[in-house]
């Protein structure tokens, strides 16, 4: 059970980090880590500052206040390609996809490849993109459409492959399921224990209990831009979750709920 | 350029602006039959060479244009920059300077007119609209303060050549000793707007800068998001589209043998007007080279054949003023299915 790696050094540490916008504090204070194959679900209401927290350390925004550091080593994300450099993939609640461009375009949007001369090399994208996409999805027939023209579940699965293909260490999942229907749902979850496995660290940012019980190893709850809980997911149940979302604190009677273990 | 293996080449692109584009060729081909029969100088050798010329103006403007407009932006300097890099070469041939060389400088103009523009958008968060809007009055502004107002003239027989030179020419001397000109040739100015036709549209389909020019108008955010480095995608945009209208105005002003600070007024929104007949979206994310070809041809044709069909030039602005809206009527219509 405590083998989950307390004594390696964290992939990454975020302590104390702060984040206003003119007066408002989105994020105050806030530390979490997370360590190799763990997923750390990140919960709290709508505006409650986990999204905004994920954002920071995907570089898509800047810190206030606090450090970041990954691997030990503190780092200063000024952008999404600072974070990419890190092996930080992010897989956004919009999905971030361009529109007019079709699956392999998205997917190696940023990072094309390239032939010798320099030129985009088409062909070895559509190729790569075909062989990421048919792992999550064997379906996948339209790859030369513009993902305009998929659906949802389409182009969370284009989203998906674009932050797996290019090996993250850390990978932010911002409700990946909120588009979907059951069947890829769960294909969803099978792809998040699988990466779990193979030693990536998963931040998941979801409003389904289920998710978060099935899925994670710990949990933080954020309330009005603090932290305020992260347990072991055994130590607590639904209704303590609920409280701390709600409430931003737990039930008066509560006590680890794990302990007998 | 467009599809012609059938595969891969322009995929990305939806497949409703291959549509459009075709719609845009049969327009263009209904025109020129239309004007044939409105006037028989129209469908000759001799016009279709004056249509190529007059319209290599316009189509290096849109070339601009379009990479500008396929970001979600626009770019309404280019008539005034055209200007100002024309009074440029001029006045450093005036100085003493060669001619290519001169031109060399003029084009540099327009492109850091492009360049400041750029970073007027990204870095100052301007909107291109307002943006660029300003550059126009300001290029226009330098260009009419340093020549006076007045035209720079007698820059030598080489400062012509860019603009009246051409590839070709077939001329007889008859018996009584004129000579009779059998083909005028293909005019410079052409033979160079089918070159950056070519290059920017090889940018825009192969390179990464087309790629992440689409991205950039397709979702900004999104291109943000997966590593596109939005702020220099887009100061790429305006400088060529910068640097392209200064190479235009050494066209122009090359034809002219004289450099006009006054010319060139109103030719962006010809440029802008050939770039969404062409099938270029303003919002964003859409567009081709190829299609802002055939919507400067369009424009082109419709302005000449208007001309030799005697028709006035204020007529000629209302039929193309109904081009244009029909032209993105048509697309939307397109949109909806």
């Amino acid at each position: 059970m405590l083998d989950t790696a307390s004594p390696k050094t964290p992939l990454i540490q975020m302590t104390d980090i702060d984040k206003q916008f003119g007066g408002v504090h989105a994020v105050q204070g806030v530390s979490v880590d997370l360590y190799p194959s763990e997923v750390v679900g990140v919960l709290g209401h709508n505006g409650a500052g986990k999204s905004c927290l994920m954002r920071m350390l995907s570089g898509a925004m800047t810190l206030s206040g606090g450090q970041i550091s990954v691997n030990g080593e503190d780092v200063d994300l000024k952008s999404p390609q600072d974070a990419k450099k890190y092996g930080i993939e992010t897989i956004y609640q919009t999905l971030a996809l361009a529109n007019h461009l079709d699956a392999a375009a998205n997917l190696f949007l940023g990072r094309e490849l390239k032939t010798r001369f320099g030129n985009l090399d088409e062909g070895r994208m559509y190729t790569e993109t075909q062989e990421a996409l048919r792992q999550l999805n064997p379906n996948f027939k339209n790859l030369k459409d513009p993902v305009s023209k998929l659906s949802g579940g389409q182009r969370q699965v284009i989203a998906i492959a674009r932050a797996i293909y290019f090996q993250a260490k850390v990978l932010i999942m911002d409700e990946p399921t909120a588009a979907l229907g059951p069947s890829e749902t769960a294909m969803v979850a099978d792809l998040t224990i699988r990466l779990k496995n193979e030693g990536i660290g998963i931040f998941l940012i979801s409003h389904d209990m289920h998710d978060v019980f099935d899925l994670c190893d710990r949990v933080i709850v954020m309330n009005k831009g603090r932290n305020v809980g992260a347990f072991r997911i055994e130590d607590v149940n639904k209704d303590d979750i609920l409280s701390l979302i709600i409430k931003g604190t737990l039930p008066d009677d509560w006590t680890p709920r794990g302990q007998a273990v | 350029m467009a599809g012609n293996d059938g595969k891969s080449k322009l995929s990305f692109l939806p497949t409703g602006s291959k549509l459009h584009k075709i719609s845009a060729l049969l327009t263009l081909l209904l025109l020129i039959l239309a004007f044939s029969f409105t006037s028989t100088a129209f469908l000759t050798v001799n016009n279709g060479l004056t249509v190529l010329l007059q319209t290599s103006v316009i189509g290096l403007l849109a070339i601009g244009m379009t990479m500008v407009i396929i970001t979600g932006g626009i770019d309404l300097s280019v008539g005034s920059v055209l200007a100002l890099a024309g009074v440029a070469a001029g006045l450093v041939i005036k100085a003493g300077v060669p001619v290519i060389p001169a031109m060399a400088l003029g084009i540099m103009a327009g492109a850091a007119c492009g360049f400041v523009n750029g970073l007027v958008i990204t870095k100052m968060r301007i909107t291109p609209f307002v943006a660029t809007l300003g550059m126009m009055m300001i290029a226009r502004g330098i260009a009419l303060q340093l020549t006076g107002a007045a035209p720079i003239s007698r820059l030598g027989e080489a400062f012509g050549t860019l603009g009246n030179g051409t590839f070709f020419r077939v001329v007889e001397m008859q018996d009584n000793g004129f000579p009779k000109v059998i083909f005028a040739g293909i005019p410079y100015p052409a033979v160079l707007l089918i070159i950056m036709a070519i290059i920017g549209a090889f940018l825009l389909q192969k390179r990464q800068i087309g790629r992440h020019i689409f991205s950039v108008g397709s979702n900004e955010e999104a291109a943000r998001l997966s590593g596109v480095n939005v702020d220099r995608t887009k100061i790429w945009a305006y400088t060529a589209s910068g640097a392209l209208a200064g190479l235009a105005g050494m066209v122009l002003m090359s034809r002219l043998v004289t450099v006009q600070p006054n010319e060139g007024v109103m030719y962006e929104l010809d440029a802008i007007a050939a770039s969404v007949i062409g099938g270029a979206s303003l919002m964003g994310g859409v567009g081709s080279i190829s299609g802002s070809m055939i919507g400067s041809f369009i424009i082109g044709v419709l302005r000449n054949g208007l001309n030799m069909a005697g028709t006035s030039a204020f007529i000629q602005q209302i039929i193309i003023g109904i081009v244009v809206i029909g032209a993105v009527y048509i697309d939307q219509f397109r949109n909806k299915k």
